[in-house]
């Protein structure tokens, strides 16, 4: 099959980039309506604290003012996607500084951001729970009283015995690693109108949102309407990565509330130091893990231990964690695991779905500890991955046989190692890694004024280093939730073609992806097809699009609605041709070939709609059956599974403690690639995500109040910041997906903290744990943060 | 933005003196800092609803050489200083501190007045201007005054401008063109980072001995700063390994007595020492 | 305080009653419509509101429009010229220099400004140029091939 695509594989021009490199294409912000009201919101200045009474006397002056709150509520009060812990608007308790109690409503936007001031709330406040190992103490202050305890989930997975394992084992290491709250820090901050349908038709929201059928469902719950007067529109999202579900989901609700009781159209748009104060984030996390190994570098066992700092909502958490605990071990065969994975509520912002979802975290750690394991028996680290890494037909730490696919681990890994010559530039490095830079960190706590013999020579500063990560990953949800997606295609009678999918265009190229599968099938050209606005009321719920599942997922329905309409296309020209066998059809350059004559495409459709054929099809697409044992953490919890591995090449400048990327090789499989412009854009931006993520990233906070509200602080990286990013593809084949295309856009981005961290252990002679591995980590291996809310990272 | 404010725009510096005398006015220059945080309601700019702007006043952006002394418009912008040949050839330090300066966008609007004027302790501006002995040109509608950078600067978002007043031209001296210039920043990031060490040297060496060894420091004390006991130690020393080593622990000390102990010392005091070893071992050691 | 602002915009003179202490970037968005230059953090930081005024790339967001009297801005929309695109639109398109396209129109405008200096640049004076202009979702490298050859 492969080689024979007319598209598919090439590098091709997003559909939407004219309208984006105009300025015409429409962002939520962009939208503007004929009596247009705004909502501002009212937050307390405290983290934790009982709500007496609100008092809204100071506003009397102000008729022209309307205030929702939870008295405008009629359905659900509290919502979320699993636990329905998070209120619309508080009324009981404030759990974390971003607490909303209610929203002014309003014309004039400036004004109401001044009389939230006038808002006044009568507090009690309750004592703070920061620290997540304290959360789960006998004596901690719930922070959800009706659910008696602040753990939010446990997942646990036992295969063999690790006391066994640890008794035959001839090293047995124990190691900690952590890693920081991550912002996602979409360009784009949330906004959303609310439109009051006429004729009590319901409401129509439209907004920088990621999950339109996710919105609609908690958007209904809080009005109280059935799902079909809840019509939710996505506008051009200015990113997401994760970060546009949750809170765009109560932000609508809000703003419906508004637009309902106002019957006016409101819009509510937040500032950044609003988004960054109220959104979620990517979960902090403390990870234990014990190793025991033999000389032969073959893992005996392994014992880890998780705990996530879910933050004052439940959010994601049950999900992100469960992928956690399926890949803590990495994509290793070991035959005694025994893994705790934990995540508790505490005053901190909340956390939730971000790239990577629960992997970029232990592989971090895990993948630091196969670069100590090797360093102990003397082997590289390409060797000791070669030793325990997953071949077709191992088992995983799940208890799941890997088939049905190419288990391309070791050869991805084999290809990085020969595109970098790793092995050798390892020892290089290792050779000359600065003995006198491992000594040297006496003023370590200690001194603060040197003394005489602690200058660098110029000639020790800049050391190079070299480091590697491997990973698997489960495509698409797995088993933590309903997998299936739905897709409609509609040819006209010229040729061209609507297509939608009900998974979201979240920035990442979805559409030109699904357009590109789609004329593939019917060979023609993707500029033929128009993909329509997506709408909750003309496509089927396909689950949100998360987990590198729209490729997989949205594109095999997409592919089967095309294949729908072909088969009848077809069957059609077998009569109008007189032909007995279909297998001579070729479909390709807008033409329809069969031996000597051919017709073109749109005069197929044009005789097909003649004829009353149906030219219309909702293709389908519902992921093979997977499970889960709750109490053991086994089974086949992902349907496949695609495998990635990247080198890092840093500079460390020991005298500053700054790391600079050099390079970083990116060899993954992610099944067949559609778009080779698109793939290219995700393996570069997951890179620099990754790299943000290993070297400056971390939101820090104080009594739960976030130190970094804006980009000044925000340390996200720039153009500069980066240097080579080399992409490399091994396409490996599958019995899923369209044509075997699966997932690119998680595991590119969840590999690079952890082959930056082994490269700066390589450059520098010094291991790390604890992420960001900013220069505070490098020269003191620990962080330095103000005692108060002042802002920490100009200093 | 948010509250009512009244901006008086002019092309005339007396006009603008004019408007500054009720002394209920705010001086806006480039604006990136006065825009932001009106719109952020910092209260740093809370006290005013009227201001000046004095961006496109031309005698305040001009650049000339006369005699023996460079003078500077106090509302040239970094970008402008960053092309501009004069400084260039004059004051390499000036303009490698600048060009620095946070993103191109940035550049083309901050002003070198704005920047001291603000007096943030990360201005990267003040430790090259303090070491070339910058004097400033104040006017009001009423009187004129000169002063030295350094007195003027007070402590941290304080200088001894008074409402009624505009910093009109920056005057230094020219620097032979036999010294030497070392300028340095580290911050968090390769782009657009505020600085959280500056460092701005001037020296030359006439055999093997320092004379007219100049150096100040930005982001590491309240306000940026010269550190004179230290030059007139090492003027007239010979230069060697520990003679580098000696200055280098002496501003560490220095920076500690001034500024104290604070939650980033354990970090910048050693970097701080060790730094300015490094860029005085490659820029003296080895000429 | 209402006054009349006197300015050019993408090539046509307009004027504008307005309170001259309004952000440029307000007037652009909330006043002529002009809704590709974008706001994204409203302190300087992040470029996606950069527009050219009289050749030099500016945050919208960090000048007021009473300080644009007299000047020639240039916004997103007004590169198109005739129907024709500006070669770095094209070139962002074809490079795939485009992901999510919200910093897409300052990241533009800040290569524009560029270019109008130095029609050559290398690729440090192109990353230096745009490190103002923050990009959550490309990584930067297909933003600087497009700069490089357009």
């Amino acid at each position: 099959m492969s080689g024979d695509f007319n598209i598919v594989g090439r590098s091709v021009v997003r559909q939407d980039a004219y309208a984006k490199v105009t300025g015409q294409a429409k962002f939520a912000d962009d939208y503007k309506f004929p009596g247009m009201l705004f909502g501002v919101m009212v937050r307390t200045d405290v983290s934790h604290a009982l709500i007496h009474s609100i008092d809204y006397s100071g506003l009397l002056d102000y008729p022209e003012v309307t205030v929702c709150d939870i008295n405008d509520i009629r359905g659900s009060r509290k919502v979320g996607v699993v636990t329905a812990d998070q209120p619309v608007f508080c009324y009981e308790k404030i759990v974390t500084p971003g607490d909303v109690i209610c929203m002014l409503v309003g014309a004039d936007e400036s004004q109401l951001k001044l009389l939230t001031a006038k808002v006044k709330t009568e507090l009690e406040e309750l004592p703070l729970i920061t620290d997540p190992e304290k959360a789960l103490d006998p004596d901690a202050t719930f922070i959800h009283p009706d659910k008696k305890s602040n753990l939010i989930v446990h997942y646990p997975l036992r295969k063999g015995d690790v006391e066994k394992g640890f008794h035959e084992s001839k090293h047995v290491i124990e190691q900690k690693y952590t890693t920081p709250l991550i912002e996602h820090a979409y360009l784009e901050p949330e906004a959303v109108t609310a439109v009051p349908i006429e004729g009590r038709g319901g409401v129509r929201i439209i907004g920088s949102i990621q999950n339109p059928h996710t919105t609609r469902r908690i958007v209904a719950e809080v009005l109280n309407f059935p799902l079909t007067k809840v019509r939710v529109v996505q506008a051009e999202l200015g990113g997401a990565f994760g970060g546009k579900d949750d809170l765009m989901n109560i932000i609508s609700a809000r703003a419906a509330i508004a637009a309902i009781k106002t019957r006016r159209p409101v819009k509510v748009r937040y500032t950044r130091e609003e988004s960054v104060v109220e959104s979620y984030k990517r979960h902090p996390y403390i990870m234990k893990y014990k190793v025991g190994f033999n000389d032969d570098g073959i893992i005996k066992a392994m014992k880890i231990d998780i705990l996530a700092d879910g933050g004052a909502y439940a959010s994601m958490s049950p999900f992100v964690t469960w992928r956690t605990v399926v890949q803590a071990t990495g994509p290793y065969e070991i035959e005694n695991v025994h893994t705790d994975v934990r995540a508790v509520y505490t005053n901190n912002p909340y956390t939730g779905a971000m790239r990577g979802f629960g992997s970029p975290q232990p592989i971090f750690a895990q993948e630091s500890l196969m670069d100590e394991i090797a360093e102990i028996i003397g082997v590289s680290p390409y060797e000791i991955r070669k030793i325990n890494g997953v071949k077709p037909g191992s088992i995983t730490a799940s208890g799941h046989k890997l088939r049905d696919h190419d288990v391309n681990l070791l050869s991805v890994l084999e290809r990085a190692e020969r595109e970098t010559n790793f092995t050798e530039r390892h020892k290089e490095c290792s050779r000359s890694a600065n003995t006198k830079f491992q000594t040297s960190q006496k003023f370590r706590g200690s001194g603060f004024i040197l003394k005489k013999d602690e200058m660098l020579d110029n000639r020790d500063i800049i050391k190079k280093g070299i480091g590697l990560a491997v990973s698997l990953r489960g495509c698409s949800l797995g088993a933590e939730g309903i997998d299936a997606a739905a897709a409609y295609l509609s040819v006209q009678k010229d040729g061209s073609a609507y297509l939608i999918s009900g998974l979201a265009e979240n920035g990442q190229g979805l559409r030109t992806t699904f357009s590109i599968i789609a004329a593939e099938v019917l060979g023609i050209s993707p500029e033929h097809i128009y993909y329509l606005e997506q709408d909750t009321g003309i496509i089927a719920d396909s689950g949100p699009t998360v987990a590198s599942r729209s490729t997989i997922m949205g594109g095999s329905a997409v592919k089967n609605a095309a294949e729908i309409i072909k088969k009848r296309f077809e069957e059609m020209l077998l009569t109008y041709w007189n032909i007995k066998s279909k297998d001579q059809l070729l479909f390709k350059n807008n033409r329809v070939y069969e031996q000597s004559r051919s017709i073109s495409f749109s005069e197929l459709c044009s005789l097909a709609y003649s004829k009353g054929l149906n030219m219309s099809a909702i293709g389908w697409f519902k992921g093979p059956s997977v499970h889960w044992d709750e109490e053991k953490g086994q089974g086949a919890a992902y349907f496949t599974y695609v495998y990635g591995c990247q080198v890092a090449e840093v500079s460390a400048n020991l005298l500053t403690g700054e790391i600079f990327v050099d390079r970083i090789v990116a060899v993954h499989d992610p099944g067949k690639i559609i778009n080779l412009m698109g793939a290219k854009g995700q393996v570069f931006g997951g890179v620099t995500q990754g790299a943000g993520y290993a070297l400056w990233e971390g939101i820090t906070t104080y009594n739960g109040n976030i130190r970094e509200n804006n980009f000044d602080q925000i340390l996200i990286p720039t153009s500069k910041d980066i240097g080579e990013i080399e992409s490399i593809f091994l396409e490996g084949e599958d019995i899923y997906g369209a044509w075997g295309a699966k997932s690119l856009g998680e595991p590119t981005l969840e590999l690079t903290a952890a082959a930056i961290a082994n490269a700066v252990k390589n450059a520098t002679g010094l291991r790390y744990f604890n992420l960001p591995l900013n220069p505070e980590e490098i020269l003191l291996s620990r962080k330095l943060s103000p005692n108060d809310l002042s802002r920490g990272s100009t200093n | 933005m948010k509250r009512d404010i009244e901006l008086f725009s002019t092309w005339k510096l007396d006009e603008a003196l004019e408007l500054l005398e009720d002394g209920n006015s705010h001086v806006i220059a480039g604006g990136t800092d006065i825009i932001p945080g009106i719109h952020i309601n910092s209260n740093r700019f809370r006290d005013f609803n009227k201001l000046v702007d004095i961006s496109r006043i031309k005698e305040l952006k001009r650049i000339s050489e006369e005699k023996d002394k460079i003078i500077i418009g106090a509302a040239t912008t970094f970008s402008e200083i960053e092309s501009d040949e004069i400084l260039q050839r004059h004051l390499p330090l000036l303009v490698k501190a600048v060009s620095k300066i946070g993103s191109r966008q940035i550049r083309n609007r901050a002003t070198i007045g704005g920047n001291f004027i603000n007096n943030a302790p990360c201005a990267d501006s003040v430790p090259p201007l303090l070491v070339y002995n910058a004097g400033i040109k104040i006017n009001s509608i009423h009187h004129e005054r000169m002063i030295n950078l350094e007195d003027f600067l007070i402590s941290p978002y304080r200088t001894s401008l008074t409402n009624e007043e505009i910093v009109t031209e920056i005057v230094i001296h020219k620097p032979r063109e036999s010294l030497n210039d070392v300028f340095y920043k580290l911050g968090r990031r390769r782009g657009v980072a505020i600085s959280r060490i500056t460092l701005a040297i001037l020296f030359e060496i006439k055999n093997n001995k320092f004379t007219d060894f100049k150096i100040a420091s930005g982001a590491v004390t309240p306000i940026g700063k010269r550190f004179y006991e230290i030059e007139n130690y090492a003027d007239g020393k010979k230069i060697d390994r520990d003679l580098l080593i000696d200055i280098s622990i002496r501003c560490g000390k220095a920076v500690l007595e001034s500024t104290g102990l604070r939650w980033s010392s354990e970090y910048k005091l050693p970097v701080l020492q060790r730094l300015i070893y490094s860029l005085l071992e490659d820029n003296c050691l080895r000429r | 305080m209402i006054r009349r602002i006197n300015l050019t915009i993408n090539g046509d003179k307009v004027g504008i009653d307005v309170q001259p202490s309004m952000r440029l970037l307000d007037v652009l968005r909330e006043i002529l419509n002009l809704t590709g230059t974008k706001e994204g953090c409203s302190i300087g930081e992040c470029g996606a509101c950069t527009v050219v005024i009289n050749g030099n790339a500016v945050n919208s967001c960090l000048i007021v429009i009473g300080q644009c009297e007299g000047s020639e801005i240039t916004t997103i929309e007004g590169l198109e010229k005739n129907g024709e695109l500006n070669k770095l639109q094209k070139s962002f398109m074809e490079k795939g220099a485009v992901q999510c396209g919200f910093c897409t129109p300052g990241m533009i405008m800040s290569a524009y400004a560029l270019l109008l200096k130095n029609p050559n640049p290398t690729e440090v004076e192109i990353q230096e140029a745009i490190a103002g202009n923050l990009c959550r979702c490309t990584g930067y490298k297909q933003i600087i091939e497009a700069i490089k050859s357009p």
